[in-house]
């Protein structure tokens, strides 16, 4: 097709290219024709889903290159042996089709910002959506059966036949118990748990003996970490317990709702909840609400996930616009807790360790945090330029914390400020850093890109000291 | 003496009963005709008066339970499936009928429904295969075709049936449910064959 040879060719020249040898990049055309024109065998349902996206093919080659640049010419066995295994991961990641969206997003992000370097990748790996394949009916009813004995229809006074939402690993669809609640309805493509966990162990185990760069063993925990909070998501009771348990914190006058779970019509694979009637933040900007009531969202919205952070030592870490039910009548629907990272108690420590250090402006204590936080034992350890950028980040981080009154998150130069210091890290290379951290920062750059897109204000220290107060009481 | 046609009846189910106990414990193979007539308690030689082997014994157990599957069928479909939706439902309601026999019922329906060239056909199984295969072709009579599909469509409906049948056999995920993926699989790809390929035929997600 003409428009994707013309895409390739633009792709193409976005991509890096080794200066010395390859000025023109006429080797890296070579190796990504060679990567797209070779054939991927469809092993299981899933695969069939398969990535043929030209994005895709470029993450590949991309990939391959980048190897190829690792290994001098008098490493060419061990070389040859690292191709090896990428080409086997990289085939295996191609065939995973619920990873489709997270692959194109690594194409797009490559085509973009090629300085980029293979340990981002776990950064974007931990935001990957999975996507089922949709399922009829008769398919929805077979797992019902299965789950529960029953059909729907006995089930439930009325089931919609039509999911009116896609899942990550199935859809949800709208039903009335037979005692008159309205719920919502999510059920899990049959055996797609099982391909997933199957598929990320292998993919991981093909990767590790890469060693591609000197932190690649931090990329390889990282890949273990993301592995265990994906398949947090494959088992509907985890987050059924979750749930509840976050339901639990809030009263009626805090405006924020976490739906009920009905235990009885929920299992592994299928969760049943309270509706909640309302919409998402795009249906919502459209309405064109005025600024009174983007601050009273964004106030929810603070209060709900430090509500969470301070009592249960959660860190919401899938803070995507999906999870947010902007409701008719003001409230703050919160759903999907399948990816929640609670934290041990020394994670617990340490999170709090930086944060105080920064409120109390201790900077050896900070240092110290951060240094742990990068998995070195001591600040003296770290480049100073590497302690420094870091440091930078937590600022930004930090920023809401310390002033009074009212916090602008609508303000663009303070978003990008945030947004360059990421990008400042990655070109640098500082990525090395406990597996934690992938999850806090993909909490504090979700939320605040939420917050940024809603243009909406709050008073973020109050809130922080009332929440964080709460912990201090009780404990006493 | 001659017995009843009742007591008849009775002793065909106690078979049926006591058979499906014993192959599920001892395995289609390692179990005798013998093994089967003691516990029904009866004579071998009395068994064969019902069933001349322990192949159509088998087969007499699979084909009541697509008999029973049909039903299902017919009682819970709904009139709105797709073709892709309707076969589905038609293959997982006979799976989920023959599921108390799931475990010894390889080597069974191997024999019996191999579709290779062997000295001596099955006649229960040859049986079954018309009656699915009837039922398919009148579920794909009622989606608007003009004519039944010919025999190269037919027969390549056969091997994915019995591809499926295969890998429900040794599938040991719970429930089978890698099974139900393969049959949502299987269904809309061969919708899509007859129905002369393109994406958006029978639901199927192509890019
Ligand atoms: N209780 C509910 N009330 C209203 N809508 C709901 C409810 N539960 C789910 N939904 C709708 O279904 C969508 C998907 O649900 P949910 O986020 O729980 O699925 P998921 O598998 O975790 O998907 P993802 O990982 O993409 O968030 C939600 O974005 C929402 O639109």
């Amino acid at each position: 097709m003409l428009s994707e040879e013309f895409l390739e060719q633009e792709l193409l020249k976005a991509l890096p290219k080794d200066r010395n040898t390859d000025p023109a990049g006429q080797s890296l055309a070579n190796l990504i024709a060679g990567i797209s024109s070779k054939k991927v065998p469809v092993n299981s349902f899933f695969r069939v889903w398969i990535l043929g996206s030209l994005q895709a093919r470029v993450a590949f080659g991309y990939l391959a290159y980048w190897l190829r640049s690792r290994f001098s010419g008098a490493e060419v066995k061990r070389r040859l042996k690292s191709e090896a295994h990428l080409a086997a991961a990289l085939q295996l990641f191609g065939t995973m089709g619920y990873l489709r969206g997270a692959v194109m997003k690594v194409g797009q992000m490559l085509a973009n910002l090629p300085e980029v370097v293979p340990e981002e990748f776990a950064e974007v790996l931990s935001a990957l959506h999975f996507e089922a394949p949709p399922m009829h009916y008769s398919l929805v009813r077979e797992v019902f059966l299965d789950e529960f004995g029953r059909e729907p229809e006995e089930l439930f006074a009325s089931f919609d036949q039509q999911a009116f939402a896609a899942a990550s690993l199935g859809q949800v669809h709208r039903a009335r118990l037979l005692s008159g609640e309205e719920v919502a309805v999510k059920i899990q493509y049959p055996g797609i748990a099982r391909t997933i966990k199957n598929d990320l162990r292998t993919l991981r185990l093909l990767l590790q003996p890469l060693c591609l760069t000197k932190d690649w063993e931090d990329t390889i925990a990282k890949l273990a970490d993301i592995e265990r909070m994906l398949l947090l998501e494959t088992d509907y009771t985890k987050e059924a317990d979750h749930c509840r348990r976050a339901r639990a914190v809030f009263s009626a006058e805090d405006r924020v709702v976490v739906p009920e779970i009905y235990n009885g019509l929920s299992s592994k694979r299928v969760l049943t909840s309270e509706y909640l009637p309302g919409c998402h933040i795009n249906e919502y900007l459209q309405s064109s609400p005025d600024q009174a009531e983007r601050d009273h969202f964004t106030t929810l919205l603070t209060i709900a996930t430090y509500r969470l952070y301070y009592r249960l030592h959660w860190l919401p870490a899938d803070p995507h616009p999906g999870n947010f039910i902007f409701m008719e009548d003001g409230r703050l629907g919160l759903i999907d807790f399948g990816c929640t990272l609670v934290l041990d108690e020394e994670e617990w420590r340490d999170s709090n360790a930086a944060i105080q250090a920064a409120l109390d402006r201790d900077i050896l204590a900070l240092n110290q945090a951060i240094a742990s936080a990068c998995r070195f034992n001591h600040p003296d350890d770290m480049e100073p330029d590497h302690l420094e950028v870091i440091r930078q980040g937590f600022y930004w981080f930090m920023e809401p914390w310390q002033q009074e009154g009212l916090f602008d998150f609508g303000d663009k130069a303070f978003f990008l400020r945030g947004i360059e210091n990421v990008i400042e890290a990655a070109r640098k290379r500082y990525t090395r850093s406990v597996p934690m951290t992938i999850w806090s920062n993909r909490f504090t750059f979700g939320g605040r890109a939420f917050c940024y897109k809603l243009q909406g204000r709050c008073e973020f220290r109050n809130i922080f000291l009332r929440e964080s107060a709460w912990r201090e009481q009780d404990e006493s | 003496m001659r017995i009843s046609e009742q007591a008849k009846q009775d002793n065909r189910i106690r078979i049926l009963e006591k058979a499906v106990d014993i192959f599920t414990t001892k395995g289609f193979d390692a179990t005798t005709t013998r093994d089967i007539a003691l516990a029904a308690g009866l004579a071998t030689g009395t068994l064969f008066n019902y069933f001349p082997s322990k192949e159509t014994l088998a087969m007499t157990m699979v084909t009541e339970a697509f008999r029973q599957g049909r039903e299902d069928f017919q009682r819970r479909r709904t009139g709105d499936e797709d073709l892709a939706e309707e076969l589905f439902l038609f293959i997982a309601s006979g799976l989920r009928r023959l599921r108390p026999l799931r475990t010894f019922l390889g080597p069974v329906l191997e024999r019996s429904l191999s579709p290779f060239p062997r000295k001596s056909v099955c006649q229960e199984g040859e049986a079954a295969r018309q009656g699915h295969l009837n039922a398919v072709q009148g579920i794909i009579a009622g989606h608007g075709f003009a004519e039944a599909p010919d025999y190269v469509a037919m027969t390549m409906y056969w091997s994915l049936y019995l591809g499926i049948l295969a890998f429900w056999a040794n599938d040991t995920s719970p429930n089978q449910e890698e099974t139900q993926a393969l049959i949502d699989y299987a269904t809309r790809m061969f919708v899509q064959i007859i129905s002369g390929g393109g994406p958006g035929k029978g639901g199927a997600d192509a890019e």
